[in-house]
C-alpha cells in the first residue's frame, strides 16, 4: 500500500478558502491527503496550530492567505509572514523538516493554483515520508 | 452531556456529494461519537424540508448543537444558522462541514473520499462541542451604491436604485456613458433602435439628482464591508466615497477574430466583424471596401465561440442579432442574397424563434458547418467578374463541399471577458469562472449576488449575455440593494476579539498589530481592551500575544485545536 501522508491545511475565509471553493465549483481534482481548517484571516494562524498539528502525528502543514496587499483585513498576512518565518527556524531547532511547513499565498480567483498547490505539497511530503513527531513533541 | 445534545446532518447534494462520498455510512459512523443524538442524511439539506427537519429533531430531541455537512460554509452557513434561530437555538452553536467543494467535487476514489468527508465532519462535531452562544451585532447599512460600468447594465442599476430615492455614485473608464449598445443599430427581437433604450436613459442619468457620474476613472481599492465600503478615487483630485453595497457592471470585450487563420480577417479587407458591421448600419450604407453595394452577403456564426481552440462557451447574443442583420439587409439591399453559415442556430428566447421564422422568408441560404472540426475557409476570389471573396466548407445538412461566393463577409464575433477582470475580482474580493467572467453565489438560489456580502455582478461582465438579461440582471441586482438599504441595518459577524483582563500583562503587542485600531490601553488597569465596534476579528492580535489573554469569538484557541483533534483522531 502507498503512503498517504496525513496534511492539515490552514486557508483563511477571504481568499484562500474562496480559492478552495473555486477549485471545487470548477471540478478541478486534486490530492485527497489535505483536510483542511477555515480561519477568517491567515494572521490568526498561531504557531501552537502548527506544533500541536505535528505533535498529533500530521506530516505536513500548509498555511494559505491573500496575496500580500489583498488582505481583507489590511495585513494580517504580512503578520503571518512575519511569524511564520520565526517558526521555520523554531521548528528546525526542533528537528522538524522545514519543507513540512509551507506558507503560500491563494486569491479567491486562483482554484486552478491551489489545486496544484496541493498537488505539490502533497507530492513533496510523499517524498519526505512519515513524520512521526509525536514523540519529539511529546513534551513540548 | 446534557449541553452537548448534538445533531449531524450529511447532505446528499442530490448526487452532488452522495455521488462520491457514502453519505449513509458517514451519518452512521458518527453516531458512535460522544454527544451525538441524532445522525442522518438527506437529499438536499438546504431545501426546506431539510431545514424543517432539523428544527423538528431540534424541538424533537432537545437538541442544542448542530453540524451539517454539506456544501461550502460560504454557500449556505447563513441558511442553517437560521434553522437554528428558528427552532430557539443561538445560531453559533453550529458548525459545517464542507464535504461538496473539498471532497466530492475535487476527488473520484470514493473509498478515499468518504474517509475524507468522515474526518472532516468529526472534526466539525469535535469543535461544535466547544462553541458558545454569541449575541447579534449589527451596523448602519450606507444608503449610498456604488456602480462600476457605465453600460446598459450599470446604467439601468444605477437608475434604479436612484429613482429609489437613494444616492449612486456611477463609475466608467471611459469618456462616455454608454458601452457597448451605444454602437448598435437595431436591438433583436423587435428591431428597435438602440439608440432610444440608451440615450434616454444617459439624459436621466445626467439630470438625476441622486447619480453622481465618475467617467474616466478606476476602482483601485476598496475597504470596508456590506454597509460600509469606502474607496478613494484618483479624479483629478482625491475623492473619498462611502457607500454600502457595490453593483458590478464591467461588461465583456468584444473576441478579436484575427486569431482564426481561415477567416483571413486584417488581411482580407472585405471580412468584416459584426461590430464594423453595426458602424455600417448605423451610417445607413452597407457597401464593400471599394463602395460598391455588396450582392452576396455572407454572416459567418460562432466566431471565437464554442471552439476548443478559442472559447468553449456560447455566446448567446450573436445568433439572434445574425437574424436580426438578415431582416435589416433584406430591407437596404432587397435583391442582395444572404449566405447565413451557421453551426447550430440558437435563437432562443421571447420573439427569437419568430426572429428566424420571419428571416428565413427572406432572399437568405442557411447552411450550417462544422464548428468544431471545419471552419469555412475564406479566400480571395480568382475570377474577375464574381465576387471578391470566396468561402468553402463542407455542408454538414448536405454532406457536400460547397463554394459560396461573397463580396461582404460578416464575422459574428463572440464575447470575451475584459482583460483586466482578473485584478477587477481581486479589487472586490469576488471570485472569476475559467473564463474570467465573474461569478455569481449560485446561479439558481442567487444568480446576480457574489459569496462577498453586498457586492453583485449584473451583465456581460458575469457571462455573455443580451441587452434583455443585462436589464433583468441589473433590475435584479437593484433590488437586492434596495432590499439591503430598506433594512437600514445590517447583521455582522459577531466573532470579534476579547481580553481576558486577569491574564493580561500590558505588553500592548496586540495594540500594534491590530489594523483598525480597535485596542487601546487602559492606564489605570495596565491592561488591553477591544473596541467591538471597531474589531473585526480577523484574530491577528490573539496569536500575537504572548500571555493568551485575547480570545477570538468562536475561532477560539480550544476550538480551532479540537477540530483538529477531531480530524486527526479515530473517534
Amino acid at each position: 500500500m502507498s503512503y498517504e501522508p496525513k496534511i492539515i491545511s490552514f486557508l483563511c475565509n477571504w481568499c484562500s478558502y474562496t480559492g478552495a471553493d473555486l477549485a471545487g465549483s470548477s471540478r478541478f481534482k486534486y490530492a485527497h491527503n489535505v483536510r483542511i481548517i477555515r480561519i477568517l484571516c491567515s494572521g490568526r494562524v498561531e504557531p501552537t496550530f502548527v506544533l500541536e498539528s505535528f505533535r498529533k502525528g500530521v506530516d505536513g502543514v500548509l498555511i494559505c492567505g491573500c496575496h500580500p496587499g489583498d488582505c481583507h483585513y489590511h495585513e494580517g498576512n504580512y503578520k503571518c509572514l512575519r511569524r511564520y518565518e520565526l517558526l521555520q527556524k523554531y521548528i528546525q531547532q526542533m528537528g522538524i523538516d522545514e519543507k513540512r511547513l509551507s506558507l503560500k499565498w491563494i486569491s479567491a480567483s486562483e482554484g486552478k493554483q491551489f489545486a496544484e498547490l496541493i498537488n505539490d505539497f502533497t507530492e513533496t511530503i510523499q517524498m519526505l515520508g512519515p513524520a512521526n513527531y509525536q514523540e519529539k513533541l511529546a513534551y513540548v | 452531556m446534557e449541553g452537548n445534545r448534538i445533531g449531524v446532518y450529511i447532505c446528499w447534494c442530490g448526487t452532488n456529494i452522495a455521488k462520491t462520498v457514502d453519505v449513509e455510512k458517514v451519518a452512521e459512523e458518527m453516531k458512535l461519537l460522544d454527544g451525538v443524538v441524532v445522525s442522518k442524511s438527506y437529499h438536499y439539506m438546504c431545501s426546506d424540508p431539510g431545514q424543517e427537519m432539523i428544527v423538528n429533531d431540534i424541538k424533537e430531541h432537545q437538541l442544542k448543537r448542530i453540524v451539517v455537512a454539506a456544501c461550502s460554509p460560504r454557500i449556505h452557513e447563513l441558511t442553517f444558522r437560521k434553522a437554528l434561530e428558528n427552532a430557539g437555538l443561538n445560531p453559533y452553536m453550529f458548525q459545517m462541514a464542507n464535504i461538496r467543494e473539498q471532497v466530492s467535487w475535487v476527488h473520484s476514489d470514493r473509498e478515499f473520499a468518504t474517509q475524507k468527508a468522515i474526518q472532516l465532519v468529526r472534526g466539525a462535531i469535535h469543535r461544535v462541542r466547544l462553541h458558545e452562544p454569541l449575541e447579534k451585532r449589527s451596523v448602519e447599512v450606507d444608503p449610498a451604491t456604488l456602480v462600476v460600468g457605465g453600460g446598459i447594465s450599470g446604467i439601468t442599476a444605477a437608475l434604479t436604485i436612484a429613482n429609489a430615492g437613494k444616492k449612486v455614485y456611477l463609475i466608467e473608464k471611459s469618456d462616455k456613458l454608454g458601452g457597448h449598445i451605444a454602437n448598435i443599430d437595431l436591438l433583436f427581437p423587435n428591431l428597435q433602435q438602440a439608440s432610444h433604450v440608451i440615450q434616454s436613459k444617459i439624459e436621466k442619468i445626467r439630470e438625476h439628482p441622486n447619480i453622481e457620474v465618475f467617467l474616466e476613472s478606476e476602482i483601485e481599492k476598496i475597504y470596508g464591508f456590506i454597509g460600509n465600503f469606502e474607496t478613494n478615487l484618483n479624479h483629478g483630485i482625491d475623492k473619498k466615497l462611502k457607500f454600502g453595497n457595490i453593483v458590478i457592471a464591467t461588461g465583456m470585450k468584444p473576441f478579436v477574430p484575427d486569431v482564426v487563420q481561415s477567416y483571413g480577417y486584417g488581411k482580407l479587407p472585405n471580412v468584416i466583424t459584426s461590430l464594423e458591421f453595426e458602424k455600417m448600419l448605423m451610417e445607413g450604407s452597407i457597401k464593400t471596401k471599394a463602395g460598391f453595394e455588396p450582392k452576396h452577403i455572407a454572416i459567418i456564426h460562432c466566431v471565437g465561440s464554442r471552439n476548443s481552440k478559442t472559447n468553449d462557451y456560447c455566446s448567446r447574443s450573436c445568433c439572434s442579432t445574425a437574424l436580426k442583420y438578415i431582416h435589416q439587409i433584406n430591407s437596404a439591399l432587397p435583391e442582395a442574397n444572404v449566405f447565413d453559415i451557421y453551426a447550430d442556430m440558437r435563437s432562443f428566447g421571447k420573439g427569437c424563434e419568430e426572429l428566424y421564422t420571419t428571416a428565413s422568408k427572406n432572399n437568405v441560404a442557411f447552411l450550417m458547418f462544422d464548428q468544431e472540426n471545419e471552419l469555412p475557409i475564406i479566400q480571395a476570389s480568382k475570377s474577375d467578374k464574381e465576387s471578391n471573396l470566396v468561402i468553402e466548407f463542407k455542408e454538414i445538412l448536405s454532406g457536400d463541399m460547397i463554394m459560396v461566393p461573397a463580396d461582404l463577409v460578416v464575422l459574428m464575433v463572440g464575447m470575451e471577458a475584459q482583460e483586466n477582470a482578473k485584478l477587477t475580482s481581486q479589487i472586490f474580493g469576488i471570485s472569476v469562472d475559467k473564463n474570467r467572467f465573474y461569478m455569481e453565489k449560485h446561479p439558481k438560489l442567487d444568480p446576480v449576488a457574489t459569496t462577498t456580502e453586498g457586492v453583485y455582478v449584473v451583465g456581460a461582465c458575469q457571462s455573455p449575455k443580451g441587452v434583455i438579461d443585462c436589464v433583468s440582471q441589473a433590475r435584479a441586482a437593484s433590488a437586492r440593494v434596495l432590499a439591503s438599504i430598506a433594512q437600514k441595518t445590517v447583521e455582522i459577524e459577531v466573532t470579534t476579539s476579547t481580553v481576558t483582563e486577569e491574564v493580561c500583562c500590558g505588553c500592548q503587542t496586540c495594540i500594534s498589530v491590530c489594523p483598525y485600531k480597535a485596542i487601546s490601553f487602559l492606564e489605570d488597569k495596565s491592561v488591553s481592551f477591544v473596541n467591538e465596534v471597531l474589531c473585526k476579528g480577523c484574530g491577528t492580535c490573539t496569536s500575537a500575544c504572548p500571555t493568551g489573554a485575547i480570545h477570538s469569538k468562536h475561532f477560539s484557541y480550544k476550538q480551532i485545536l479540537s477540530q483538529i483533534i477531531g480530524i486527526l483522531s479515530n473517534n
